[in-house]
């Protein structure tokens, strides 16, 4: 499970996202649904920034710091200050929003229990261990 | 003291003890990452991945605790 998980789970969370879309709209309203896509959004660029962030800092060449200073500077006041706006703002339920949000981390779990039980992992390590 | 004072004074508390116990748990959690890359740098890439996900969950429930806040906050006056 190396830091291609994460990016996989991006993707697979976008796809869900957009499969989601027009079910959402017909079963349960617009507002409601671009509330979850909106705080599934926010959730996908908060896990891109943290990962880049980390990447940058941690590598062996030693930290990026420029890049680091320059994600922070963009994620903490540009991403919360959108978080904070859709929380105030009158039109999206915060309780659709927090389903949204939390799209994405039931995403990671199921393909972290997937993994698990068909024995990716073992099977990578295996084989890699066979190759040398 | 009624339940809107009550509310108007344990709110910002939860919030701010939701963050302070998100801090420490990243803080800790980090803090054992940079120990087990340090320890075993070839697994650097599998901790990393562990360590991004831990943290992006221990940041949701601070956000989870600031969603409440707002919910409650139109409760008070």
């Amino acid at each position: 499970m190396g830091l291609e998980f994460i990016d996989r789970s991006l993707r697979s969370t976008g796809i869900v996202l957009l499969v989601f879309l027009p079910f959402g709209v017909y079963y349960i309203g617009l507002y409601p649904t671009l509330a979850i896509f909106s705080g599934c959004i926010w959730s996908l660029f908060n896990l891109i920034f943290i990962s880049a962030m980390v990447r940058a800092t941690i590598r062996p060449e030693g930290a990026n710091k420029m890049k680091t200073i320059g994600l922070a500077l963009f994620k903490f006041p540009v991403l919360y200050l959108s978080g904070y706006f859709l929380l105030k703002i009158q039109i999206f339920e915060p309780h659709f929003l927090v389903i949204g949000f939390t799209g994405l981390f039931g995403i990671i779990v199921l393909r972290a229990v997937g993994r698990l039980i068909s024995n990716v992992d073992d099977h990578t390590t295996k084989s890699i261990q066979e190759v040398k | 003291m009624d339940y809107q004072s009550m509310l108007a004074w344990s709110l910002p508390i939860g919030v701010g003890m939701a963050a302070i116990g998100s801090a420490l748990g990243l803080g800790r959690a980090v803090g054992s990452a940079m120990e087990a890359i340090g320890r075993q740098p070839e697994a650097a890439g599998k901790i990393q991945t562990a360590m991004i996900i831990g943290a992006a969950l221990i940041e949701a429930l601070t956000i989870y605790a600031l969603v409440v806040f707002f919910m409650l906050q139109g409760k008070i006056g």
